[in-house]
C-alpha cells in the first residue's frame, strides 16, 4: 500500500501545504470551467432550468468513489487511513436543510463563492461575508447549541455498513443513481429550454 | 442557461460508458480491499518487547487517562456484553478484526487491553504490524486494572506520600484503596478469590472474567 | 469581434491580429475578450473527481471550503478577544493551542488554490466581470443582501453539519459516509423549498 502518500509519512507539513493550494488550483478550476462561479447559472438547479450542479457534483463523486474503490482492490491505497467524514445523524439533516436554504437564497456554496468572488462577482463577496458572519454566529452560539452539534454522533458509518451490503454493492448502485439521475436532468433541461427555444437542438 | 455550456457528447458518452463497466465490475468484486499484509521488522519488535517498550502498567494507563493525555485511545478488544458490564473509562470497544482494518490515526497513543492481556497482545503486534508505532498493551489486562487501579490493597508501610497518591488515583475512578496490614504480604487478585470471597463489585468483576477465556 | 484579446499580455505574446476565423490552432495562450461558452458540467465534474481523488491518494483526506472560514473567524475571535476565543469549544478547535497559527490550515491554503485557479480559468475564458449575477427581477442591492443573508444561513448550517458541499457532498459522498448523503439530500430539500420563494430574484 503506498497510498494515502501523506499517511506514510512520504512528505511533511509544509509539503502538504504546498499540496492543498495546488489541489485548490485545479478545483477552484474546474469549478469555474464548469459555470459553478455564476449564481445565476448555479440556481438554475433550483428552478429545473439548468441542472449542472447536480450533474457536475455527481461527475465528482463517481469518479473519486470509483477511483477510491479501484486503487484500494489494486492494493495501491489504504482505503482504512483515507479519512471518511464522521456522520453526527441530527446535526447534520439540520445542518443540511438550514445550509439549502441559504444555498437558495445565496445561489453559491462557499468554495463557488470563492470563485464569484475571484472572477470579480460582488454577489460572491458578498456570500463570503455572509458565511464568515454565520460562521461566527454559531462559534458564539456553540456554548448553548454544542450539546446539540455534537449529538447523534455514528462516527465513520458508512454506506455499506449501513445497508448491510458489500462496498462494491453500494459503489454499483451509485453509480445506477447517478446514472439515472443524468438521464431525468437532461430530460428536465430540455422540458425547460421547449417553450423558449423550439428549435434548440440538444445533444 | 444550459446552452451556455459546451457539450461534448462523444467523451460523455465514453465516461459513462466507464462508469458502467466500473460499478458493475465493483458490485461482482464486493470488497476493495484483497487480503491485507502487514509487516514487521522482526528484530525491532524484539528489542522493544525485551525492553518491555511494549506495554504499559495499569498506573500508568490510569495516570495517562487521568491527564487526559492528548490523543490517548484505549481499546478493548472483548465480546460486547463484557464491555458493557465494566470497561475502562474512556475506552471504546474495538474487537481484533476491526483492530486489522480501522482507521488509523497516525499522532494517537493507542493502548490495548483485554481480560488478561494475551488479545491485547495479539492486537498490539497487529497494529506494530500495521505500521502503528504509539501502540502499547496493558499486560496484566482487566485484572491488573481491577487489583491495581479499582481496587488496591497497600501495605500500611508504604510511605504517605505514596499511599496518598495512590488514594487520589484510586478515588478519580470510583475506586477504593484499601491498606493492609504489613505483617502480611499483599495478597494477589487469585489469592483473595481463592480465600474469603468479599462481596465488592471489583470482586464480582473478576468471578465473571475469571470464568470466561482471556 | 476579434476572440484575441488586445491586452497587454496578448501583445507580449505577439498575438497580432489573427484571422477571427479560427482561434485554436495556436499554441500561444489567448486571452478571451469576450465569454467562451462554459465547459461540459459533466466534464468538470469528471474532473473535480480527479482532482478529489488525488487529495485522497495524496493526503487521504477529500477537498473542503467550509472549513477555511472557520479557521478564519477563529483566528479573527483568538486575535480580538484570545480568552473569550479560549473559553469557547467551537474556536478551540481550530486554536490549536496556540502552537499553530491557525491560519497555516489546508483547507485555507485549498481555498487559495481555489482562488487563484477560479480567476485563471475565468481571465482565460474571458469571463472576468466586475459586476453582480441576478436576475432582472431585483436589485443589486437586493440581490447582495441575499448573497449575505443566505451566506450567514450556510455558515451556520455547514459549521452545524461540519461541512458543506465540497467537505461533506464531494468527500463524504465519494466515501460513502451517511452523514454526508443526509447533508446533501437535506440540503437539496431545504434549498427546492426555499427556491419558489425566491424566484423572482432569479428571473
Amino acid at each position: 500500500m503506498m497510498a494515502p502518500l501523506y499517511e506514510f509519512g512520504r512528505f511533511g507539513d509544509s509539503a502538504s501545504l504546498v499540496v492543498a493550494v495546488l489541489l485548490g488550483i485545479a478545483f477552484g478550476w474546474f469549478l469555474e470551467q464548469g459555470g459553478m462561479g455564476n449564481a445565476r447559472k448555479l440556481s438554475g438547479q433550483f428552478y429545473f432550468t439548468d441542472l449542472s450542479v447536480l450533474k457536475l457534483m455527481f461527475s465528482a463523486i463517481v469518479t473519486a468513489m470509483l477511483g477510491l474503490f479501484w486503487l484500494s482492490w489494486a492494493g495501491l491505497l489504504d482505503l482504512s487511513r483515507v479519512y471518511v467524514p464522521e456522520t453526527f445523524i441530527a446535526p447534520q439533516i439540520v445542518g443540511g436543510l438550514v445550509f439549502g436554504a441559504g444555498f437558495a437564497t445565496g445561489g453559491l456554496c462557499p468554495g463557488t463563492s470563492c470563485v464569484a468572488a475571484a472572477t470579480g462577482r460582488k454577489d460572491g463577496f458578498a456570500l463570503i461575508a455572509g458565511m464568515l458572519a454565520g460562521v461566527f454566529v454559531f462559534g458564539e452560539a456553540f456554548p448553548a447549541i454544542g450539546h446539540f452539534a455534537d449529538s447523534t454522533a455514528r462516527g465513520a458509518w458508512t454506506l455499506p455498513q449501513a445497508f448491510g451490503l458489500s462496498y462494491g454493492t453500494i459503489v454499483g448502485g451509485v453509480v445506477a443513481v447517478a446514472l439515472g439521475a443524468f438521464a431525468g436532468a437532461e430530460w428536465l433541461e430540455r422540458r425547460a429550454e421547449r417553450p423558449a427555444r423550439p428549435m434548440k437542438v440538444v445533444a | 442557461m444550459t446552452a451556455d455550456a459546451r457539450r461534448r457528447p462523444g467523451i460523455e458518452r465514453a465516461l459513462a460508458a466507464v462508469a458502467v463497466i466500473g460499478g458493475v465490475l465493483a458490485v461482482v468484486a464486493g470488497s476493495p480491499t484483497r487480503p491485507t499484509r502487514g509487516s514487521v521488522d522482526v528484530t525491532e519488535l524484539a528489542r522493544i518487547v525485551e525492553h518491555e517498550e511494549d506495554h504499559v502498567t495499569a498506573v500508568e494507563l490510569a495516570r495517562w487517562i487521568r491527564d487526559d493525555k492528548p490523543r490517548l485511545r484505549v481499546l478493548d478488544i472483548r465480546a460486547d456484553s463484557e464491555f458493557d458490564d465494566f470497561h475502562i473509562p474512556g475506552a471504546t470497544r474495538v474487537p481484533l478484526a476491526e483492530i486489522a482494518r480501522m482507521p488509523l490515526d497516525s499522532a494517537a497513543t493507542y493502548v490495548l487491553y483485554s481480560e488478561g492481556g494475551t488479545h491485547a497482545a495479539q492486537g498490539w503486534f497487529l497494529l506494530r504490524a500495521r505500521g502503528v508505532k504509539n501502540v502499547f498493551f496493558l499486560r496484566g489486562g482487566l485484572y491488573e486494572w481491577l487489583e491495581q487501579v479499582m481496587n488496591p490493597h497497600v501495605a500500611s508501610m508504604t510511605p504517605q506520600a505514596q499511599r496518598d497518591s495512590i488514594r487520589s488515583l484510586t478515588l478519580w475512578f470510583g475506586g477504593k484503596m484499601t491498606v493492609v496490614d504489613s505483617a502480611s504480604t499483599v495478597p494477589s487478585a487469585l489469592d483473595r478469590e481463592l480465600s474469603a470471597p468479599h462481596k465488592s463489585d471489583a470482586r464480582e468483576s473478576i468471578r465473571k472474567i475469571r470464568r470466561r477465556a482471556c | 469581434m476579434s476572440d484575441v484579446a488586445t491586452t497587454a499580455a496578448g501583445q507580449a505574446l505577439g498575438a497580432a491580429a489573427s484571422s477571427r476565423a479560427d482561434a485554436t490552432t495556436t499554441t500561444r495562450i489567448r486571452v478571451r475578450r469576450e465569454t467562451a461558452p462554459y465547459a461540459s458540467p459533466y466534464l468538470a465534474g469528471v474532473g473535480i473527481g480527479v482532482v478529489l481523488l488525488l487529495a485522497f491518494v495524496l493526503m487521504g483526506r477529500g477537498l473542503g471550503a467550509s472549513g477555511a472560514f472557520s479557521s478564519v473567524v477563529a483566528a479573527a475571535v483568538n486575535t480580538a478577544a484570545p480568552s473569550h476565543a479560549a473559553g469557547n469549544g467551537f474556536y478551540t478547535r481550530y486554536l490549536s493551542d496556540g502552537a499553530v497559527n491557525p491560519l497555516r490550515d489546508w483547507l485555507v491554503f485549498e481555498i487559495i488554490g481555489v482562488v487563484i485557479g477560479g480567476l485563471a480559468s475565468a481571465v482565460l475564458a474571458g469571463r472576468m466581470r466586475w459586476t453582480t449575477e441576478r436576475g432582472a427581477g431585483i436589485t443589486d442591492r437586493r440581490r447582495l443582501v441575499n448573497a449575505f443573508v443566505g451566506g450567514t444561513a450556510m455558515g451556520v448550517g455547514a459549521k452545524l453539519a461540519r461541512g458543506c458541499t465540497s467537505g461533506l457532498g464531494l468527500t463524504g459522498g465519494a466515501t460513502l459516509s451517511v452523514g454526508s448523503w443526509l447533508f446533501v439530500i437535506a440540503a437539496f430539500v431545504g434549498a427546492y423549498a426555499a427556491a419558489p420563494l425566491l424566484r423572482r430574484a432569479w428571473r
